[in-house]
C-alpha cells in the first residue's frame, strides 16, 4: 500500500510542485488521495453500530461543509485549498441553491465611481442594522468587502464595467458617503440582472479545481454532538435510502433561510432552515430568529416580488370593498408611504375581514387604470410577470398581493470568525468543531435589519473567514476525537417513526396550518394579544406533528419522508421565532410591534445623554435573543446576549455609538 | 423513333450514374422530344434550421444594447433595460428581487 502510494505520489502533479524529501511516515499524516487504485473510497466503512435495519456507512474527513449555496461553496473549496480533505454534504445540487434567485448586487466599497471607503460603508451597515448588528463582524465584513470583490472577480465572475475597465457601481441599498453626510454612495457591484446566479455558478467552477468530495442529495438530518462538541454530521443519502455518519474535526453549517415557515415567501420551497433546526436539537441556541424581512406586495400562491415602481407609477392598493385603503393609513403618502407601513396596513385590512379571495386573505394591486403604454414603456415585462406567476392580464384585472417573508436575518449566533457560540455565565463561550456561515448564521451583521446587497457580501466573506479560520486552528490530517458507536441513533429511531407514521393529518396539512398561523400572527402586525394567540396556536401545531401520517414507506427517493424532516425542522424555526417575537416588547428594524412602538435602548438616545440613567441589561432591548427548544416538548426557553459594541480595531476604525435612525 | 427512345430510356439509366455522359444524352432526348416533364421532383431540403435562419422573434421585452454599452450610464455588461434600480429596489420585469 505504501509503494502504491508512493508511486502515486509521484505521478500527482500536485505533489510535484511542493516536492520535499518526505518520509514515508509522514505520508501517513497528511490527507489520502482523492482516488484510489481500485476505484473505491478506502475509508469509508460500513458501521453496523447504530441500526441492523438501515445500512450505515462512517466517513472520515477533516471538514465537513453542510449544504452547498455561495457561503458553503466558498467555505468548502477554501478549505480544500489549504488542504483540508473537505466533504460537501447537500441536499441540492450546488447549482440548484437559493443563492441562484438572487439577482440583485453586491455590496463594496471599491471607490470606482468616486472616492469611497470601507468605514462609511461600516457606518452604513451598523445604522442599518439598527445597532444590534455586532460591530466587530460588521467591520470585518466591509473591510474585506473590496478584497472578496476582486477575488470573486478574479475567480472569472463577468462583473458589468465602466469605460475604463473597471466594475461599475451603481446606487443601491442605503449606502452613503462620509457617514451619511456626504450624499449617495454608490456601491453595488452585479453581473447584468443575475449576480447570485453568476456567483454561484463561479464558486461552484472554482470549487471543481479542488478535489472537495461532493455529497449531492444527501439531507442533513443532525450533528454527532458529544460533550458540547461537535463531531460530525448524519446524513440520509436520498437516492438508495442509507445513512451516512461523516465524522470531522470541524463542521460548517450554510444551510440557508428558513422562508417556507411562512404561508407567502419568496424563498424556495428547499428553504427549510435545516441547520437552525440541527443546532437546536443539540441543545444549542439560536440568535435573533424572531427579526424576518419582509415585503408587502408579493404576488400571492407563487411568492414573487412586484416593485415598488408600480405603486410609483400609479398603482393603487385595493381591499375587497374596492376602497383605496392607504388613504386612511398614510393620507399624505398613500400608497408611497414606506415598505412598513404599507406591510402593516395591507395586514391590518385583512385582519378587518376586507381582503379578498375565497379565504380573504390578501389584497388586490391595481395597474389597469394606468394607460397602458406608459405601463409597457415605465415597467417593461410587467404584464409577462403578472401572467405568468399571477395569472392576471395586469391592463384588465388587479394582481393579488400580499406582504411576503423575503430574508431572515436571525440563525446560528457566531463571532466574528465564523465560530459558532453559545452564551453561558454572562460570557460568550466557542462551541468547538461548529461553525456556520451565510443566511444560515447569525454573525450578525444585519442586525435588525438587512440592507440591500449587503447579504451576497455576507456569503462570501463569511465563508472565507470559516475556512480561514478553520486553518488557522488546525491542520490537515489531524486525528479525530473518539466518538461513541452509538452516535446518531435517536436521528436513525426519529427517521424509522416518520418513515412508518400512521396517523391522522397529512404532512401537507400540518404544514399548510403552521404555515397560515405563522402568517396571520406572526407577520409583519405584531400586537402582544396576537402574538400571545400565535404562540398557543404554534403549540398546537407543535403537537399536531404527533398524529403525522406518511404515506411512502420505501426508503430509495422518499420524498415524503424528506418533507416531513423538513417539515420537523420548519416547526422548530416557527415556535422559536413568534415566541422570541412575543417577548421583544419594542420595535426594532424589520420587528415592529403596534403596543410598543419605539425602540427601547440603554439610554434614550433622542434625548441628550447628559443626566441619563443608563438602564440595566433586562430592562433594556438592545439584546440579541438566544432561543433554546425542548424538541419534544415544543417548549422554547429564551435567554439574551449583549450586542458588541466595539470594533475589531478602534484605531483603524471606530465604533459607531448608537443614534436614533431615521433615513 | 424508337431507336431514339431507346436512347432516352438508356440515357436516364446512365444519367444517374453519370453525370457528364448522361447530360449529352439528355440533352440530345429533351431537344428531340420535347420537355419531359422531371420524373424525380426536388425534395425539400432536410437540413435543419439553424438559430438565426428564422428571422429573431421580437417577443423578449428588454432589449439587448448596442455592443452591450448602456448608452447613458457607459457600463458594459450592465442589466438590460431601464436602470433596475430607479425605484429604490432592484427592480426587473415588474419583479423586485432585492431592496
Amino acid at each position: 500500500m505504501a509503494t502504491v502510494r508512493a508511486a502515486s505520489r509521484l505521478l500527482s502533479k500536485r505533489v510535484l510542485s511542493n516536492t520535499k524529501a518526505v518520509p514515508a511516515a509522514a505520508v501517513q499524516g497528511s490527507r489520502n488521495f482523492h482516488f484510489s487504485i481500485y476505484g473505491k473510497k478506502k475509508s469509508a466503512k460500513v458501521a453496523d453500530d447504530i441500526s441492523t435495519q438501515y445500512p450505515v456507512v462512517d466517513h472520515e474527513f477533516d471538514a465537513v461543509v453542510v449544504g452547498a449555496g455561495g457561503a458553503g461553496l466558498r467555505a468548502a473549496f477554501g478549505l480544500s485549498e489549504a488542504g483540508f480533505n473537505t466533504a460537501c454534504v447537500t441536499k441540492l445540487f450546488p447549482t440548484r441553491s437559493h443563492t441562484v434567485a438572487a439577482q440583485g448586487g453586491i455590496n463594496a466599497a471599491l471607490g470606482n465611481m468616486e472616492q469611497d471607503d470601507w468605514r462609511w460603508h461600516f457606518y452604513d451597515t451598523v445604522k442599518g442594522s439598527d445597532w444590534l448588528g455586532d460591530q466587530d463582524a460588521i467591520h470585518y465584513m466591509t473591510e474585506q468587502a473590496p478584497a472578496a470583490v476582486v477575488e470573486l472577480e478574479n475567480f472569472g465572475m463577468p462583473f458589468s464595467r465602466t469605460e475604463d475597465g473597471k466594475i461599475y457601481q451603481r446606487a443601491f441599498g442605503g449606502q452613503s458617503l462620509k457617514y451619511g453626510k456626504g450624499g449617495q454612495a454608490h456601491r453595488c457591484c452585479c453581473v447584468a440582472d443575475r449576480t447570485g446566479h453568476s456567483l454561484l455558478h463561479t464558486l461552484y467552477g472554482r470549487s471543481l479545481r479542488y478535489d472537495t468530495s461532493y455529497f449531492v442529495e444527501y439531507f442533513a438530518l443532525d450533528l454527532l454532538m458529544e460533550n458540547g462538541e461537535c463531531k460530525g454530521v448524519i446524513a440520509l443519502c436520498m437516492e438508495d435510502g442509507s445513512i451516512h455518519r461523516f465524522r470531522a474535526q470541524n463542521t460548517v453549517i450554510a444551510t440557508g433561510g428558513y422562508g417556507r415557515t411562512y404561508f407567502s415567501c419568496t424563498s424556495a420551497h428547499t428553504s427549510t432552515g435545516d441547520g437552525n433546526a440541527m443546532v437546536t436539537r443539540a441543545g444549542l441556541p439560536c440568535q435573533d430568529l424572531e427579526f424576518v424581512q419582509f415585503h408587502p406586495t408579493g404576488i400571492y400562491g407563487a411568492g414573487c416580488l412586484i416593485t415598488e415602481g408600480c405603486r410609483g407609477e400609479g398603482g393603487i392598493l385595493i381591499n375587497s370593498e374596492g376602497e383605496r385603503f392607504m388613504e386612511r393609513y398614510a393620507p399624505n403618502a398613500k400608497d408611497l408611504a414606506s415598505r412598513d407601513v404599507v406591510s402593516r396596513s395591507m395586514t391590518i385590512e385583512i385582519r378587518e375581514g376586507r381582503g379578498v379571495g375565497p379565504d380573504k386573505d390578501h389584497v388586490h394591486l391595481q395597474l389597469h387604470h394606468l394607460p397602458p403604454q406608459q405601463l409597457a414603456t415605465r415597467l417593461p415585462g410587467i404584464s409577462e410577470t403578472a401572467m405568468i406567476f399571477a395569472g392576471v392580464d395586469v391592463t384588465k384585472e388587479p394582481i393579488p398581493v400580499l406582504p411576503t417573508v423575503h430574508y431572515n436575518m436571525g440563525g446560528i449566533p457566531t463571532n466574528y470568525k465564523g465560530q459558532a457560540i453559545d452564551h453561558t455565565n454572562g460570557e460568550d463561550k466557542v462551541v468547538p468543531g461548529l461553525y456556520a456561515c451565510g443566511e444560515a448564521a447569525c454573525a450578525s451583521v444585519h442586525g435588525a435589519n438587512r440592507l440591500g446587497a449587503n447579504s451576497l457580501l455576507d456569503l462570501v466573506v463569511f465563508g472565507r473567514a470559516c475556512a480561514l479560520t478553520i486553518a488557522e486552528e488546525h491542520k490537515p490530517g489531524e486525528k479525530l476525537s473518539p466518538l461513541k458507536p452509538s452516535a446518531g441513533e435517536e436521528s436513525v429511531a426519529n427517521l424509522d417513526k416518520l418513515r412508518f407514521a400512521n396517523g391522522s393529518l397529512r404532512t401537507s396539512e400540518i404544514r399548510l396550518n403552521m404555515q397560515k398561523t405563522m402568517q396571520n400572527h406572526a407577520a409583519v402586525f405584531r400586537t402582544g394579544s396576537v402574538l400571545k394567540e400565535g404562540c398557543d396556536k404554534m403549540a398546537d401545531v407543535y403537537q399536531s406533528m404527533e398524529k403525522i401520517k406518511t404515506f411512502d414507506r420505501g426508503i430509495v427517493w422518499n420524498t415524503d419522508l424528506v418533507e416531513s424532516l423538513e417539515l420537523q425542522n420548519l416547526m422548530l424555526n416557527g415556535v422559536q421565532t413568534i415566541n422570541a417575537a412575543e417577548q421583544r416588547k419594542e420595535s426594532r428594524g424589520a420587528h415592529a410591534r403596534e403596543d410598543f412602538k419605539d425602540r427601547i435602548d440603554e439610554y434614550d438616545y433622542s434625548k441628550p445623554l447628559q443626566g441619563q440613567q443608563k438602564k440595566p441589561f433586562e430592562q433594556h432591548w438592545r439584546k440579541h435573543t438566544m432561543s433554546y427548544v425542548d424538541p419534544k416538548t415544543g417548549k422554547v426557553t429564551l435567554r439574551y446576549r449583549p450586542v458588541i459594541d466595539s470594533s475589531l480595531n478602534e484605531q483603524d476604525c471606530a465604533h459607531v455609538p448608537p443614534a436614533i435612525r431615521s433615513y | 423513333m424508337s431507336f431514339l427512345r431507346l436512347c432516352v430510356s438508356a440515357s436516364r439509366r446512365v444519367e444517374s450514374r453519370t453525370q457528364a455522359v448522361g447530360s449529352v444524352f439528355s440533352g440530345s432526348a429533351r431537344s428531340a422530344s420535347g420537355a419531359p416533364k422531371d420524373q424525380e421532383p426536388l425534395k425539400k431540403a432536410k437540413t435543419p434550421q439553424g438559430r438565426f435562419d428564422a428571422p429573431e422573434k421580437s417577443g423578449d421585452v428588454l432589449e439587448k444594447f448596442p455592443d452591450d454599452v448602456n448608452p447613458v450610464t457607459k457600463e458594459k455588461g450592465g442589466p438590460r433595460g431601464p436602470e433596475p434600480t430607479r425605484y429604490g429596489d432592484w427592480e426587473r420585469k415588474g419583479r423586485c428581487v432585492d431592496f
